[in-house]
């Protein structure tokens, strides 16, 4: 279970996120959406403290973290509780696809070599790539280096999976595919956070959805509540203008 | 080895090495302008692919660039007077100081001929089309065009050189040649306060390299003021 | 006096006994500076409190100042320094103890750490910040992330300055030859002032250091290819 208290965070004078508040159960796929500078992203960097928030309490798992006086140690539990999937893959670029995945387990997991290895040519496999183990991300395409991010934050095993617009960096044609790995991981019952600006995607794969704006929680629900009957007026005016983009691209 | 440490040497020894500064700076200069037009010569066979000559132009710069400036100061201080005996030329009587000129202009063109090629070779091929397109020669496009940029992209190689070759001439001391390294040499040995005397001369070297240092950070920003993104981030 | 190939050949044979010593005087500095270097761009990169002031006047003054003044700085000055502290805590000891070679060594070492810092630094700022994101996405703490993800890149950009830095060192231990220490360049003056054979004796150590130059740069050329592999591009 993952549980927000209270987190704000501002940039200097300006306010990024304003006090917010959210809970999720275990095994729930959360999208979270919203226009671009509202503060979706910043709030999930601040659940693995990639941005250090100013105030309020983060709470993952065993692990409650009060962001005010957290020091290195929290950081550093809070991060073994989670995982991220980046917009720009950031992919470790001198180490091969199975060197990323292998990375984190053997040094913060301190797992045998060979298990590594073998955990993780399992998570390469469940993401279609077992035959690209060996190449260096250089040498594979946007799409294929996200499904070896992926895999690389699933390996983990962590408590929940962070996705921070991860497709958004992708020719339009290699979407898909990431897709439909990340489709396939969430039936697993894996809990994760997805931002996202594929507004069909969130509505098949996610059990809860959190709209974003100006830094705030607007609204939040189960997918068929907030894309059928959405209560806010920003909600509504966001999801019009977002089908209406689709309607010319299609 | 030596008396205790002094530092009022220093402010003695300061004044007194600088009335030297000048010889240093004689050969610096001198040898860059050597060098610039040994390496402009040196750059042209490659640029322009000519056969035979291309090779000869490589062979020199990894001939001055893989060998020590010491030897190359040596070689030609005593080799060359030997080669020219050959030839019947007796150059016994040139001082040391020229053959340390040619020796450092000899060296600082082969790493001069590498910067104009790599700063010829920075400039966008488009631009020279272009030149091309608004019809000018190719003479003119070099000189108007491919040159001026070329020259501001060299500049931080070229301080760099400029600098490096500063320090190089401490070395010429090792011939006799009576600058700033070789006086330091003598008031070490008639004081015997060698730390303080290298201490001054340290401090001069680098009052110098600093302010090359910073007059060339300005003449790079004045030759690229059209790039309004390298003014912003130098000011920084 | 006339010119003698022949001559070359033997004193180039004779050179060669001296060849360890100049190998040492490349390799230990070298390591010596990779290590100073690492520590100073680590400090430098990450601002570390107190620290990278002073590190940043260090290389500053290395940079602007002759190698040649390091080693009479350090040659001078350092037993001074540690007979003052021996002294002080009572020991028996004596800087007369120490061989030359040392300080040499220390000299050598604290010259190339400065050059080798700027390259790793500027290596360090080519690591995009996303990977080490992800090194601490992964639960990585910050020196983690540091020696696996950043560092190892980092060194791999800088490796041609690298190889820069360890054949200026290959040059620079001619150096040692102005405190007594005999390598190639000191042996080359004694062959050649005992049979008056100076050109001969100075081209033999020319080709000895040109040759090592090449041979260093190719290897480097060679290693670059491989750690660089994964810069290769293309599909797997």
């Amino acid at each position: 279970m993952i549980q927000v208290r209270g987190l704000t965070k501002s940039y200097g004078k300006q306010k990024v996120l304003g006090h917010i508040d959210l809970q999720l159960q275990k095994g729930e796929v959360t999208a979270i959406l919203g226009p671009s500078g509202s503060g979706k992203t910043t709030l999930l960097r601040c659940l693995n403290f990639l941005e250090k928030p100013n105030a309020g309490e983060i709470a993952i798992g065993d692990v409650t973290v009060n962001c005010k006086g957290a020091g290195k140690r929290d950081i550093h539990k809070l991060r073994q509780k989670t995982a991220m999937v980046f917009q720009n893959y950031h992919l470790f670029k001198h180490k091969t696809a199975l060197e990323n995945v292998m990375e984190g387990l053997v040094v913060v997991q301190k797992l045998l070599k060979a298990d590594a290895r073998a955990r993780s040519q399992l998570m390469l496999d469940k993401v279609g790539l077992a035959d690209k183990q060996d190449a260096y991300p250089s040498q594979l395409s946007g799409g294929q280096q996200q499904r070896v991010g992926i895999a690389r934050a699933l390996a983990l095993n962590p408590e929940v999976v962070l996705f921070d617009e991860p497709t958004s960096a992708l020719d339009p044609e290699r979407v898909g595919e990431v897709l439909e790995v990340i489709r396939s991981i969430a039936r697993e019952g894996i809990t994760m956070i997805i931002v996202t600006h594929e507004m069909a995607f969130a509505r098949d794969v996610s059990n809860h959805v959190v709209f974003m704006d100006d830094g705030a929680i607007v609204e939040e629900g189960p997918p068929q509540e907030l894309f059928g009957s959405p209560k806010e007026e920003r909600t509504r005016q966001f999801l019009k203008r977002m089908t209406q983009e689709w309607s010319y691209t299609i | 080895m030596g008396r205790r440490f002094d530092i009022t040497f220093v402010y003695d020894f300061i004044p007194k090495l600088l009335g030297f500064l000048q010889i240093t700076l004689f050969i610096v200069a001198c040898s860059m302008l050597l060098g610039m037009v040994i390496g402009t010569a040196v750059a042209l066979p490659r640029l322009f692919r000519i056969p035979v000559l291309q090779r000869v132009s490589r062979i020199y710069v990894s001939f001055f660039r893989g060998t020590p400036i010491l030897i190359q100061l040596f070689l030609i201080y005593f080799g060359l007077p030997e080669l020219l005996k050959g030839i019947h030329l007796d150059v016994t009587r040139v001082p040391a100081l020229a053959f340390v000129i040619l020796t450092y202009g000899l060296n600082s063109g082969a790493f001069i001929s590498e910067a104009i090629r790599a700063a010829v070779s920075a400039v966008d091929r488009g631009q020279v089309e272009a030149a091309y397109a608004v019809g000018m020669s190719g003479f003119h496009a070099f000189r108007r065009i491919v040159l001026p940029q070329a020259a501001a992209v060299s500049l931080p190689a070229f301080s760099n050189l400029v600098i490096g070759n500063l320090k190089d001439t401490s070395l010429s001391f090792t011939l006799g040649v009576m600058e700033m390294t070789g006086k330091s040499q003598t008031l070490g040995l008639a004081t015997q306060h060698f730390i303080e005397v290298y201490l001054s001369l340290s401090l001069i070297y680098l009052a110098i390299s600093l302010a090359l240092e910073r007059l060339f950070a300005l003449a790079e920003r004045r030759m690229r003021l059209h790039e309004p993104d390298v003014g912003v981030l130098r000011n920084q | 006096m006339k010119l003698d190939p022949g001559f070359i050949y033997d004193a180039f044979l004779q050179l060669l006994s001296a060849l360890p010593m100049t190998l040492l005087l490349t390799g230990v500095p070298a390591a010596g500076g990779l290590l100073i270097g690492t520590g100073v761009a680590f400090i430098r990169h990450y601002r570390v409190r107190g620290l990278h002031l002073i590190v940043a006047g260090y290389v500053a003054f290395i940079r602007g100042t002759p190698a040649l003044m390091h080693l009479f700085l350090v040659y001078f000055g350092s037993p001074v320094i540690i007979d003052f502290f021996a002294r002080k805590l009572g020991l028996d000891f004596n800087s007369a103890s120490i061989p030359i070679l040392y300080y040499v060594f220390l000299a050598f070492s604290l010259t190339a750490g400065a050059y080798l810092s700027e390259f790793i630094r500027a290596g360090l700022l080519a690591v995009d910040k996303g990977q080490v994101e992800a090194a601490y996405a992964v639960g990585m703490t910050a020196l983690q992330a540091f020696r696996r993800i950043v560092l190892p890149q980092a060194l791999a950009v800088s490796l041609p300055n690298m190889t820069n830095v360890v054949i200026g060192l290959l040059h620079g231990s001619t150096l040692a030859f102005t405190v007594t220490v005999l390598e190639v360049f000191g042996k080359a003056n004694i062959v050649a002032n005992q049979n008056w054979k100076y050109f001969e004796a100075f081209i033999a150590a020319a080709i000895l250091y040109w040759g090592i130059t090449i041979l260093l740069e190719t290897a480097s050329a060679r290693l670059e290819k491989r750690i660089n592999r994964y810069h290769r591009g293309g599909v797997a």
